[in-house]
């Protein structure tokens, strides 16, 4: 049935679109109500100049777009907030997956184990960053006290002192927390591939390895792509692990495009600046959807 | 299946060694619970302690009266989830199975949400709840909670619809069953783990969501847990073995709600739903 | 799979049904959780006014102190603020610059104003108080005396003595926090130490350009990074540590001199420490008037607050001697108020330090854009500690930025 057959007025209103309307009203009512005022006023906001309070003052039109995109530090957030979320992303996507791979295999005690693996994820972030500040703690710290006494790293670096470790520890602290996550999705996903498949392939001889790469991974390519691309959005954004483990800081070198947004609007009070990088960011995450958009209704129209 | 059997060998330790490794915080956490004050600034620090503060988990729980904010957190948490399952199930069963215009639009609706940090919408959002006078109640939080984890969840269940052959629902609505029923009564029960992890997920962040509480409400006897341990960390100083120990209570209901919940992780087409 | 999802429905329509009960106006007043502050103190202190009073009823806002700024700019900025909150003095500038405050005189009693030393009144600005004093404490010198009792008259001395007692990685000569936290500090003990001043003032009595990379800031940092860089006299890996995660080693005995304030005791106690503590004032450069730094936090009116009247009536009881000054034992701050200060419990070597340290400090300066101030001037400080650039430069760029954000 072509779809472009029929007029945009008959496609509205067959009982097919009508109950799509009907059970896509509350969320859609939900959303208008709360999330339209707010996201709408972002925009808004950056093209004007504002108060500390967050009012609009001044129409300046794209003055300050040009004003961000001359400051270099803004370009070093930018730049560190693509690291940030091209490594944490995979980073946590890849441990992810291992831990599904292991949890879907049946042994005794199982269950003990998957509802150990959730740990990380059902703490409140803050909290979890807090805890691993003490974790990371030079001399009240656990973490170099057993590396040091265990031998495994006698001299280990003091602590989130200096932009490279403080850079790579919050970024394994986002990790940490991003695992399980990706673990329970692609465990979710693995229940829906039917046995009989891997049956059949382990008939036919292939291994382990052969049957993950041609059965689990394919089964897996939506969730993957879904879980991937709002992971990244999520990593992104990711405002509270970093401002507490480092305060963006020291001397801004772990400033990203989110601590940023934080810092011109709750510290600086320039609502205007925060608005203007929240809405690069939307730009850059929408790009990304975009190409991810492609790949994903690629293989519906197949 | 035999090869899985061969294979337990090498997954059991693994999964152990990973485990270890990941959980080295929840061992710090464990540790500094029980300690007192002159035990957390020890240096260098002691995994066991020098003292067994089981004083503290009264402390924590009386003193702070723990128990309010934990039945407030129930309740936004339980709240949130529900409501968020009433929005996405039927809104990703319409992405996933109906033919109608806008749907990538819609689609593309619910990633746009997800784009804005709370951090930047927060005073507007603030105004909004005030203007609809739901400053310091549940609701205000329950909908938050749920309206930002119901782009993932509908993605989600869109994903894990489409994995559910169309021949299965083709079949039931040629025996009559109109389309909200083949949703709730053939694809759900099919879709169960993908349910699960989209309920979880919905819970965790309700549980543990900090700004939205901290910012709307007041009255005592409605903040979360979240707020409760943050009471923790003071002007001048932590209370490490005190923020811990109230870490680990809150973790409990999490873990318990995953434990009961696990089972239906494993079920799958081979639910029986799938006629030959 | 529908009795559940009925269920649901109808856990979720119970649930919006609290919405529609709407409960009597109350006035508001947002609660800082100090550190020392118990829950039954706020609890307490609510019902007993909520009790006795027929015609105004409070209601306590208990905030933790890291999100107390965020949750009160939120609120101020989104239209519906609390008619009272504690807060930090230095904020009250910003809020005066946006309208948002108001004078404390027309809904206080006499009583209580005339109740409160005149030497904490730091939140009066140009005649009018718009902040009632809560909490004023000076910061002062501590030293950890099982391993040093050297008292330094000077910040050169103190340089001597941290080098002398310095015994790594045993114990440390001073403590410095090389990370940024929510205050300017350790940089503003050595600059108010320089003689210096964080804006230049103009001839009608405001503040005109930043001059914290005057001679006397550059002097400062520069002296700063020579203590932790040069002399290494500070602790290990100084730039991981904030205050709040720096201090506690001092209470764990690895620190001899430490600057620090009226919380030491408390704190002491709680983390077990038993080694004896000499008090003392933050010392100057030599040839330099003695200047430390006091704090003092306020209780501020809103002027979207919706029931002032009965908060001002609250702030009249609360301001008694037997509530006022059981919150000041328990946050361990010296007493604002006249009456509560001869209670002997201020009898101890500490608060005579803290009295004493008092005489000479001086506080924040009063300006709007003071959070900018705070941020920038850390910026500069890491960006020497890291040895990215030089104490003028760094200033240079921290003073501009103020500069530009207030528009000077």
């Amino acid at each position: 049935m072509s779809e472009t057959s029929l007029s945009l007025r008959q496609r509205i209103w067959n009982p097919e679109a009508r109950l799509a309307y009907v059970l896509l009203l509350p969320t859609v009512v939900f959303l208008a109500a709360f999330m339209f005022y707010p996201i709408i006023y972002v925009f808004v906001m950056s093209f004007f100049r504002t108060n500390k309070l967050s009012a609009l003052t001044k129409f300046v039109g794209v003055k300050n777009f040009i004003g961000q995109f001359q400051d270099t530090e803004f370009w070093w957030a930018a730049l560190r907030s693509l690291i940030w979320t091209a490594i944490g992303v995979s980073s946590k996507f890849l441990l992810g997956m291992l831990i599904a791979v292991l949890l879907n295999v049946k042994y005794r005690g199982r269950k003990v184990a998957r509802m150990a693996f959730i740990i990380p994820w059902a703490s409140s972030v803050p909290i979890s960053a807090l805890l691993w500040k003490l974790v990371y703690h030079p001399d009240f710290g656990l973490l170099n006290r057993t590396l040091s006494a265990t031998g495994i790293w006698p001299n280990p670096p003091g602590g989130v002192g200096a932009p490279i470790p403080a850079f790579a520890a919050s970024m394994w602290v986002d990790v940490w927390i991003g695992i399980p996550f990706f673990a329970l999705v692609f465990l979710a996903g693995m229940q829906a591939i039917p046995p009989e498949l891997y049956e059949s392939a382990h008939m036919d001889g292939a291994g382990s390895w052969r049957s993950y790469f041609s059965i689990t991974l394919p089964g897996l390519r939506e969730l993957i792509l879904i879980s991937t691309l709002l992971s990244a959005i999520w990593t992104f954004n990711d405002f509270n692990v970093i401002y507490i483990l480092t305060g963006a800081g020291p001397a801004s070198t772990t400033n990203i495009l989110i601590t940023s947004v934080y810092i011109d609007a709750f510290v600086e009070r320039r609502f205007d600046w925060a608005a203007v990088q929240s809405v690069i960011t939307f730009v850059i995450l929408s790009i990304v959807s975009v190409i991810y958009a492609r790949f994903y209704f690629r293989q519906e129209n197949a | 299946m035999r090869w899985q059997s061969r294979s337990r060998w090498i997954v059991v330790p693994l999964t152990l060694i990973i485990l270890l490794f990941l959980l080295f915080p929840f061992f710090v956490m464990v540790s500094t619970m029980l300690k007192s004050g002159k035990d957390v600034y020890t240096v260098p620090p002691l995994w066991i302690p020098t003292r067994l503060m089981w004083s503290n988990f009264i402390d924590v729980w009386v003193q702070a009266d723990l128990a309010r904010y934990f039945l407030a957190s129930l309740i936004v948490g339980l709240g949130a989830t529900a409501l968020n399952t009433l929005l996405s199930v039927p809104a990703a069963y319409a992405v996933a199975r109906l033919r109608f215009p806008g749907r990538k639009f819609a689609m593309f609706l619910l990633l746009m949400i997800e784009m804005f940090s709370p951090v930047i919408v927060i005073i507007s959002l603030f105004k909004v709840v005030a203007s609809f006078h739901m400053l310091d109640t549940f609701g205000a939080l329950i909908i938050l909670d749920a309206l930002f984890t119901v782009a993932f969840n509908t993605w989600m269940m869109n994903g894990y619809f489409k994995t559910i052959p169309k021949d299965i629902e083709e079949a039931a609505l040629i025996d009559g069953c109109n389309r909200v029923q083949t949703m709730t009564q053939i694809m759900l029960p099919i879709a169960v783990p993908g349910l699960v992890t989209v309920m979880i997920y919905a819970f965790i962040f309700a549980w543990n969501e900090f700004l939205f509480a901290l910012t709307m409400m007041s009255s005592k006897n409605k903040m979360p847990l979240t707020i409760a341990l943050y009471n923790y960390v003071g002007q001048y100083n932590t209370q490490w073995q005190y923020l811990t120990m109230a870490a680990f209570l809150a973790l409990i209901p999490v873990l318990v709600l995953f434990y009961v919940i696990e089972k239906r992780l494993v079920a799958g087409l081979a639910g029986g739903a799938v006629k030959g | 799979m529908k009795k559940s999802i009925l269920f649901r429905l109808g856990v979720v329509i119970l649930l919006f049904a609290p919405i529609v009960v709407w409960s009597a106006p109350k006035a508001t007043f947002f609660w800082a959780g100090y550190d020392g502050l118990t829950e039954d103190f706020r609890a307490s202190l609510e019902s007993a006014f909520n009790a006795q009073s027929t015609d105004a009823q409070i209601q306590i806002v208990p905030v933790p102190w890291d999100s107390l700024q965020d949750k009160l700019n939120t609120a101020v900025a989104g239209g519906a603020p609390p008619d009272i909150s504690v807060v930090g003095t230095r904020w009250i500038l910003d809020y005066m610059s946006t309208d948002s405050v108001v004078e404390v005189a027309p809904y206080v009693s006499k009583a209580t104003l005339d109740n409160i030393n005149p030497a904490a009144m730091e939140a009066k600005v140009k005649g009018k108080l718009m902040g009632l004093p809560i909490a004023a404490g000076a910061r002062i010198l501590a030293l950890n005396a099982s391993i040093t009792k050297e008292v330094p008259r000077t910040i050169e001395e103190l340089e001597r003595y941290a080098i002398r007692f310095n015994r790594p990685p045993q114990h440390y000569g001073l403590f410095m926090p090389g990370k940024e936290h929510t205050e300017l500090t350790d940089f503003c003990y050595y600059f108010y130490g320089a003689g210096g001043n964080y804006f230049e003032t103009l001839p009608d009595g405001s503040y005109g350009k930043c001059t914290v990379n005057s001679p006397a800031g550059v002097r400062a940092l520069t002296f700063m990074a020579k203590l932790a860089l040069k002399d290494k006299v500070v602790e290990d890996n100084f730039t991981t540590y904030d205050r709040i995660h720096g201090h506690p080693l001092f209470y764990a005995g690895k620190i001899g001199y430490v600057m620090i304030g009226a919380w030491v005791d408390s704190a002491m106690k709680q983390a077990g420490a038993t080694f004896p503590v000499i008090y003392a004032d933050i010392p100057s450069f030599a040839g330099q008037k003695q200047a430390g730094l006091i704090i003092t936090d306020s209780v501020a009116f809103f002027k979207q607050g919706q029931n002032l009247q009965a908060a001002g009536k609250f702030v009249d009881f609360f301001y008694q001697k037997q509530w006022k000054g059981k919150f000041d034992q328990l946050i361990g701050f010296p007493p604002v108020t006249l009456d509560a200060a001869k209670d002997p419990f201020w009898n101890t070597p500490l608060y005579k330090a803290l009295n004493h340290a008092a005489l000479t400090a001086r506080p924040w300066p009063l300006v709007d854009g003071f959070d900018t101030l705070n941020h920038e001037t850390w910026v500069a400080c890491e960006k020497v500690f890291q040895g990215q650039a030089t104490p003028q430069e760094a200033l240079d760029a921290a003073a501009a930025a103020v500069d530009k954000a207030r528009g000077m």
